[in-house]
């Protein structure tokens, strides 16, 4: 097996930025997540061993704020002059399972059931992510409940962190292959034992969940579990697998661009129509709609649970409202209660 | 033929706008063909397009028959956007992506008669669907049209209701308005109830409705009444759209995209999700 030292870490990490932009978690003032890894940015301490920073890699596929076209207006003229399809080639190292399902869910959003987004394709072509296996889940991790095994990150490479000897490499697919031999020097070859995976402390169970709120629309839990809830957003923002956007347009005079950035289900505009109706009128169709996306719609349509478990919206929500109790309670109560 | 913008759909074609008719006191008909002339892409009935221009984007309904080298969108004043669509002239340029949207059932109606319910400017809509079944009119049996709006004024397309369609061979059209009117001597009253009132035998037909969500929700109601089976019903849903493409979220109906998967849903279909229409 392949094995790369600690103390390569770096070096490798410069090698890999020579041909693209590097993301790594990094801890940058009060807060971390991911950041290019750049001259300004190398002495910030590396967040290799922190289980999940506080913001996920998605605005490397998915920015909080991305250009897509450039407008001018002259009269009754109207022009479309230029596209902003990036695809310049980046690296994501460090990602862990929970946002790396996170990102396929993305994918699956963005590039199946019948278009392709030209705009998170051409970023997500030229990604390459190095996926750090996880053995021992925090306190708000429950990602295993959620179907994702830690311990293998969908990534096109994997790390295994050993300890002092550093960590195991194996390249997963064709462009952690490529990946692999690039960094070919900084690699040795030898023999080391997986680490061993401990449990998680928080105790969900998501089995059975999608299938019974699908009569649990009208359930006057929502009610209540709605409750502390202020609408302020944070938990969209935070979360790896949100993917709501907005497109907005910013002229100046006679030219702009158009534009697409992250929105919130939490927010009365997301679905306020122009005519003044509006289908989620208060925070509890709101709050609902959020759950019901996070762990029934989303299953129904692809499969598998919009929450990955990473636990990143417990610990941002200012009014302590938490997923896993709302998991939980939904899998306690009496379904059959109807408003 | 079909200019799709597959490679970019987030990304409007331009086209200009070659007339505009005056509909009622705030529905205006746009036509649309493509800069240098030709049409944009091929519609089926029921199917939307993104319509720009740099205030901001909005799903419509479309107009387009074959043979036709434009494109015709009846839009209702009603928001930011459409403020600014009514104040452009002939020769505008906009922004225009699609086609969107599943369309109506054009082929599994065929050898059906059918029942066209609609309430204000839900009448653009099923306009596409109603003159494609004259343009086949073989193809269909008996055409029965219940339309309703506020007042006489706001009745969109005049010449086509009370001239053009009921002359068609084995048509009726019916219709109300809300509150009498001086001017008017026909039916007086809301749509669901002259629908329960004019009582259309539900044998061999399919039903199509589209109107504001609340005509629509109490039209299911009347023809459920009058013993439509659930699959004989038929209508379109609305919700606020960005993308058009079931990426940006917002108009889901549980699992359902309206944009993609909709907007046109049987009641069986319908059942299967959220009352959240």
């Amino acid at each position: 097996m392949k094995i790369l030292a600690k103390d390569k870490v770096q070096a490798l990490l410069d090698k890999i930025a020579q041909q693209a932009t590097v993301y790594v978690p990094m801890a940058i003032e009060q807060g971390s997540g991911f950041y290019p890894w750049n001259e300004d940015n190398k002495e910030k301490p590396l967040l290799l061993d922190a289980l999940n920073v506080y913001n996920s890699p998605k605005y490397v596929v998915f920015p909080q704020t991305e250009r897509m076209y450039d407008l001018k207006q002259q009269g009754q003229e109207l022009s479309i002059d230029k596209t902003y399809e990036d695809s310049s080639e980046r690296v994501i190292f460090g990602v862990r399972a929970c946002d790396a399902r996170a990102m396929r869910s993305l994918d699956d959003v963005f590039l199946t059931r019948g278009f392709e987004d030209s705009f998170y394709k051409a970023r997500r072509d030229n990604v390459t992510v190095i996926g750090n296996a996880c053995y021992n889940p925090g306190v708000n991790c429950f990602c295993g409940a959620m179907g994702v095994a830690m311990t293998e990150p969908e990534t096109d490479v994997i790390i295994r962190d050993t300890g002092n000897d550093g960590y195991i490499w194996e390249a997963k697919t064709e462009k952690g292959e490529k990946l692999t031999a690039l960094v070919a020097e900084f690699l040795v070859d030898k023999e080391l034992k997986y680490p061993e995976a401990k449990s998680f402390t928080t105790q969900v169970d998501y089995e059975g969940v999608a299938e019974k709120l699908k009569s649990m629309f009208d359930h006057p839990l929502w009610q209540k579990m709605a409750e502390p809830c202020v609408n302020c957003g944070a938990c969209t923002y935070i979360c790896p697998s949100c993917h709501c956007f907005d497109i907005q347009v910013k002229m100046w005079g006679d030219s702009g661009y158009r534009f697409r950035c992250w929105d919130s289900c939490m927010y009365a505009e997301y679905s306020a129509e122009a005519g003044g109706g509006n289908p989620r009128p208060t925070g509890v169709e709101r709050f609902r709609q959020r759950f019901l996306h996070k762990l029934e719609f989303f299953n129904e349509r692809y499969g598998y649970s919009l929450c990955t478990g990473c636990g990143r919206c417990t610990i941002v929500c200012p009014a302590g409202v938490r997923i896993t109790d709302i998991i939980n309670e939904i899998k306690e109560v009496d379904s059959s209660v109807e408003l | 033929m079909s200019n799709c913008n597959c490679e970019q759909p987030l990304v409007p074609h331009i086209v200009e706008v070659i007339d505009i008719v005056e509909e009622t006191p705030d529905v205006k008909s746009f036509y649309v063909k493509s800069v240098g002339g030709g049409l944009p892409y091929q519609v089926m009935p029921g199917q939307c397009s993104m319509l720009s221009l740099p205030v901001g984007e909005g799903m419509f309904s479309c107009t387009w028959q074959e043979g036709q080298e434009y494109q015709q969108y009846a839009i209702k004043r009603v928001g930011l956007l459409t403020e600014e669509l009514h104040r452009i002239e002939v020769g505008q340029k906009l922004g225009l992506r699609g086609p969107y949207g599943n369309g109506f059932p054009i082929e599994t109606s065929r050898g059906k008669d059918m029942l066209f319910i609609a309430g204000g400017i839900g009448l653009a809509p099923l306009r596409s669907f109603i003159k494609h079944c004259f343009k086949n009119r073989s193809d269909y049996g008996k055409i029965t049209i219940i339309y309703g709006s506020r007042s006489y004024n706001d009745l969109c397309f005049k010449k086509e209701l009370f001239e053009e369609w009921p002359s068609q061979p084995d048509t009726e059209v019916h219709i109300t308005i809300d509150n009498p009117e001086e001017i008017w001597k026909g039916h007086v009253g809301f749509v669901p109830a002259y629908v329960e009132e004019l009582a259309p035998d539900p044998a061999g037909k399919v039903s199509v409705t589209c109107g504001p969500p609340i005509m629509i929700k109490f039209a299911l109601q009347s023809l459920q009444k009058l013993g439509y089976q659930d699959e004989q019903i038929v209508t379109t849903l609305e919700m606020r759209m960005k993308c058009g493409i079931g990426k940006c979220g917002r108009c889901n109906i549980g699992s359902q995209y309206i944009c993609l998967d909709g907007p046109v849903f049987d009641l069986t279909q319908l059942k299967q999700l959220p009352q959240e229409w």
